[in-house]
């Protein structure tokens, strides 16, 4: 029953990934669609993010003490300042290890 | 630029994210072990869904015994926002034979995107950009079984002040502020981020996608008081 529940899964997200490539959607979209493109990423991974960094514990806003959300502001200004994966990621998280063990 | 050379690209732009995807790939593999899959149905998973965040939801729904409707649900609807990315490939994408539509969407996941989109956006007239997502696919793909492979095999042996969760978030990071050139990217940004805590904090199901297209439309209205910043 697990294989089964593996394959279907994995069956739908290569339907989700698929169908707008399959050529079901027209290639003719309005100006205004393909416009919209180029908000997708940061309008989808924005949420998981908010999400990841655990603001919303239980229905509850968590901030005062929520280390997670400091180390991601100094990981927001690293990469603005320097605009480098490696050192945001690395940056932002040993600000947090650093934090967490204070 | 020949075919390898862009294929090279996308390998290569791909790599500094694997610092995140691959203790993600450790998770999930420890995790998958605990919620009591087999050494193989762990490794396999991360073959036949190859979506890091649905996986990790999958095991955690599983030790949970919830439904597995549930379970279907859950993964779909976590990775539904890659209906959206394949919908912006499509203008790149739409002239390949079925072969490279078939294989490239398989391939199609949050970092390889997030990559290949930047160049498929810079470079639109060129036609053989495919290759950049096929090494950046497949960059990600190899990184996400190795990582899989760790994680399944040290099991319950992880130290426990590593929180290594923490480093999708900040792999995103890298990711969405270089790309935030423009009052509406901004605008996008913002309005995504904060009905995404509005609808999470109501307990709205699908609140991912909603605030998404939330954010979409913002940057979409907003878009007229471009100046870049």
């Amino acid at each position: 029953m697990i294989w089964s529940l593996i394959i279907l899964c994995g069956f739908i997200t290569f339907l989700i990934r698929f169908i707008p490539l399959s050529g079901i959607i027209s290639s003719d979209l309005p100006l205004s669609v393909k416009h919209s493109f180029k908000y997708i990423p940061l309008a989808v991974l924005t949420p998981i993010i908010v999400n990841d960094l655990s603001i919303i514990e239980n229905k509850n806003f968590f901030l005062i003490e929520n280390l997670k959300l400091y180390a991601a502001l100094i990981a927001i200004i690293v990469s603005i300042i320097w605009n480098n994966v490696l050192a945001t990621i690395s940056i932002g998280m040993a600000s947090f290890l650093i934090m967490s063990n204070i | 630029m020949k075919k390898w050379q862009i294929f090279k690209q996308g390998v290569l732009q791909e790599l500094p994210l694997q610092l995140g995807v691959f203790p993600f790939g450790i998770i999930y593999g420890v995790m998958a072990i605990e919620s009591g899959l087999t050494f193989l149905q762990a490794l396999l998973m991360s073959s036949i869904i190859f979506g890091g965040a649905s996986q990790i939801a999958f095991v955690q729904l599983l030790s949970n015994s919830t439904p597995y409707g549930v379970i279907v649900t859950t993964v779909g609807a976590i990775n539904s926002r890659h209906l959206l990315y394949s919908i912006s490939m499509v203008e790149y994408l739409n002239k390949l034979s079925l072969s490279w539509r078939v294989m490239l969407a398989y391939l199609l996941t949050d970092e390889a995107y997030a990559v290949s989109i930047r160049k498929f956006i810079n470079h639109s007239d060129n036609s053989i950009l495919h290759y950049h997502l096929l090494g950046s696919g497949i960059t990600l793909f190899v990184s996400w079984q190795i990582s899989t492979l760790f994680g399944v095999w040290l099991g319950n042996d992880l130290p426990e002040f590593l929180d290594l969760q923490f480093i999708i978030p900040l792999t995103f990071i890298a990711i969405i502020i270089p790309m935030i050139k423009s009052k509406s990217t901004l605008i996008t940004v913002i309005s995504s981020g904060i009905t995404a805590l509005i609808f999470k904090s109501l307990d709205i199901n699908f609140w991912i996608i909603l605030s998404g297209l939330t954010g979409i439309l913002a940057g979409m209205a907003s878009s007229r008081w471009d100046k870049k910043i």
